[in-house]
């Protein structure tokens, strides 16, 4: 089970979120204040941080937590809606959501965070797709086949698996898997996708698994 | 006093003291250079013998009347004395009977025989001229005849004047050494009076890395001295009122941060109550009521936040900050996020973003997302009945425009949803503080709004 450190002051806030995230599948230590935080540290698979709490701060722990554990995902779960805020926080964390949010919202950054640190050991389906995450393995539900890709198509595929149900534009995806400034009208990305869909899609011409979303990008949703 | 010293009135006062100065010792040194020049008898006319027309002729009368025994040896001798203490002179003795016996050094044609006509003539035409001429009766009677002594005129200029002749140039480049060295004084003084107030100009234009001027080195305590203190002064106020602007801002932030925070925190319980209750089987009008609790809990969020970036706005304490960016790139990463809430809102989006000749525009990326932000929640609240949305770009000659339209019911028609005056107004105060413009055409068919940036 994804165990979650979450730090928050106010009783109310504290106690609706937990519970809300325990109904949701997952195991959550809630902290009134940041003293004990340390002692999870080793055990949590993640940490979701209030800013405004007795004592240290949210963003001196999480610098903390995060220099101590390196992969440790952070959520920032502030009322502090200003910019400079947002931005100090995203320093060191890898998201910031503003009070007040809704649960639904909450839980799929949570899970978003979870899938790019590969902390679920989650076998994701898509449609006929078994998506094994941990040893990124494909296979075909249906026919139970192992599908090969090769290296770009892979991690093509793991970075729409690690964005799931974000749509990710042109510049993003090409830069995420290429690592290389996206240059317009290159035409690499879009004949990986092509080979891609081909491998995965039932018909690669009516693709369902690669969303395309006219005039932004692409996604793949859940 | 001491500071009197250091300006620099008081050292161009002494140099123009010095130079008059210079002047008198020169006189003085001259006068020193004369009376140098005949004490050491390097020439022959005396100080003391200065020689005076008078003197001369009364001395010639007074001799050529003392002689005696008048020979021609005895007007030779005579003559010889003479010839001795000027060299210059020239004489002759025209004797009783008219006729020229003895000269001395006589340049002229004289004839041998002189008539008393002739000699009136000769007296006429020495008479004032030069040589100085002076004709003296030899012994006490006329019968021994006339002496006559001429001397060149220049002989009796004073001494002065022969030291001119030969001195002469040495006078004149001393003195053209004085006054160039007057000059030059002048010049290096005025120069590097000069130098140094460009240098002073140059120091005023450089900025530091917050845009102030910096301190600038004190050399000397002079008047530029004192203008660099007093510029010094201004930049040290300038930064106390800078560093004063910046604490009252961090306060103001804070201020409305906290505040911010503070109401959050409240509403954030509202909506985990409203959640909680909702979770209950509940009555169709409880469930209504919860939504549109939750509806309320959304907007009064989305109010606060436009109000706290309205305030800062105004107070033009909203941090600017511009950087060249790719404007469509970025407006395509706004649409990714958004599209999801359209999508479930049950929008049709359609989205034609084609390169503009310039996609790099000079923009704040936080100013820009707060505007589009604003515009697609309006266009979400105010527009949900038209189900559309296009986000597009417009190239003219005149501007490159992003614009998105809906077909809503317009502006005037908008939703009793309200909330949208104060977005609309940071829509505008941002779009013209990154020097951009926009419009917004609206009518019963929907809301055209343009985003242009002026080629």
């Amino acid at each position: 089970m994804v165990h979650i450190l979450y730090i928050e002051d106010e009783i109310d806030i504290g106690s609706w979120v937990r519970k809300d995230l325990t109904e949701r599948g997952y195991e959550v230590t809630w902290l009134k204040s940041g003293e004990d935080a340390e002692k999870y540290i080793s055990q949590v698979d993640m940490a979701i941080l209030d800013v405004m709490i007795p004592g240290l701060d949210g963003f001196s722990i999480g610098r903390r937590m995060k220099k101590e554990k390196g992969d440790l995902p952070i959520l920032m779960l502030s009322a502090r809606t200003a910019v400079e805020d947002k931005i100090e926080g995203l320093n060191f964390a890898d998201d910031y959501l503003t009070k007040p949010f809704h649960p639904d919202e909450l839980a799929a950054r949570v899970e978003v965070l979870l899938r790019r640190y590969q902390k679920n050991d989650d076998v994701l389906k898509l449609q006929h797709l078994m998506v094994y995450t941990k040893d990124m393995r494909i296979a075909d539900q249906e026919t139970d086949e192992e599908i090969q890709l090769t290296g770009k198509q892979y991690q093509l595929l793991q970075f729409f698996v690690r964005h799931l149900n974000q749509i990710l534009t042109k510049e993003q995806l090409y830069e995420g898997v290429w690592g290389e400034r996206y240059i317009e009208g290159d035409k690499t990305l879009m004949v990986h996708i092509r080979y891609l869909r081909e491998r995965i899609e039932r018909n690669p011409a009516k693709p369902t698994i690669i969303e395309t979303i006219r005039g932004i990008g692409y996604r793949v949703k859940i | 006093m001491k500071r009197f010293f250091q300006s620099l009135l008081a050292k161009y006062m002494f140099l123009i003291l010095l130079a008059l100065f210079i002047v008198q010792i020169s006189y003085l040194i001259i006068a020193l250079f004369v009376f140098g020049i005949s004490k050491n008898g390097e020439d022959p006319i005396q100080m003391q013998d200065m020689l005076v027309e008078s003197e001369i002729e009364g001395k010639w009368h007074q001799e050529a009347n003392a002689l005696q025994n008048v020979t021609s040896e005895s007007i030779q001798q005579h003559f010889d004395n003479w010839k001795q203490q000027h060299p210059k002179a020239s004489m002759f003795w025209v004797d009783g009977q008219g006729t020229l016996a003895n000269q001395e050094d006589v340049m002229e044609q004289l004839p041998a025989k002189w008539s008393s006509a002739y000699t009136a003539k000769f007296i006429k035409e020495h008479y004032g001229g030069d040589p100085f001429t002076v004709i003296a009766f030899v012994g006490q009677e006329e019968s021994n005849g006339f002496v006559v002594l001429e001397m060149p005129r220049s002989e009796f200029d004073p001494p002065l004047a022969h030291i001119y002749d030969r001195y002469g140039i040495i006078f004149v480049f001393g003195i053209v050494f004085i006054i160039f060295l007057f000059i030059l004084v002048s010049f290096l003084f005025f120069r590097s009076i000069r130098k140094r107030l460009l240098h002073l100009q140059e120091a005023m234009e450089i900025r530091d890395v917050d845009g102030l001027p910096i301190e600038i080195a004190l050399k000397k305590k002079d008047e530029i001295g004192q203008l660099e203190k007093t510029f010094n002064q201004m930049v040290c106020e300038l930064r106390e009122s800078k560093q004063r602007e910046q604490q009252e801002e961090q306060l103001r932030r804070e201020l409305i941060a906290n505040l911010s925070h503070d109401l959050r925190t409240p509403l954030t319980k509202v909506r985990a109550q409203t959640y909680s209750i909702a979770k209950e089987s509940l009555s169709e009008d409880g469930q209504k009521a919860i939504k549109s609790l939750e509806a309320s809990v959304v907007n009064i969020d989305r109010l606060m936040e436009n109000l706290m970036s309205y305030t800062l706005l105004m107070a033009s304490k909203y941090k600017f900050e511009s950087q060249e960016m790719d404007v469509l790139r970025y407006i395509r990463e706004s649409l990714a996020l958004w599209y999801p809430v359209f999508e479930k809102e049950g929008f049709e989006v359609e989205v034609h973003l084609v390169p503009f000749e310039q996609n790099k525009w000079e923009i704040d990326p936080i100013w820009l997302g707060s505007i589009v932000d604003n515009l697609l929640q309006n266009v979400l609240r105010h527009a949900k009945k038209g189900g559309y949305i296009c986000v597009k770009t417009e190239s003219t000659n005149l501007y490159d425009a992003i614009v998105i339209l809906d077909r809503g019911n317009g502006m005037k028609n908008a939703s009793n949803e309200a909330g949208a005056g104060i977005g609309l107004s940071i829509v505008d105060m941002m779009v013209k503080g990154m020097k951009l413009d926009w419009d917004i055409e609206s009518g019963e068919k929907g809301t055209t709004i343009k985003i242009k940036k002026y080629k």
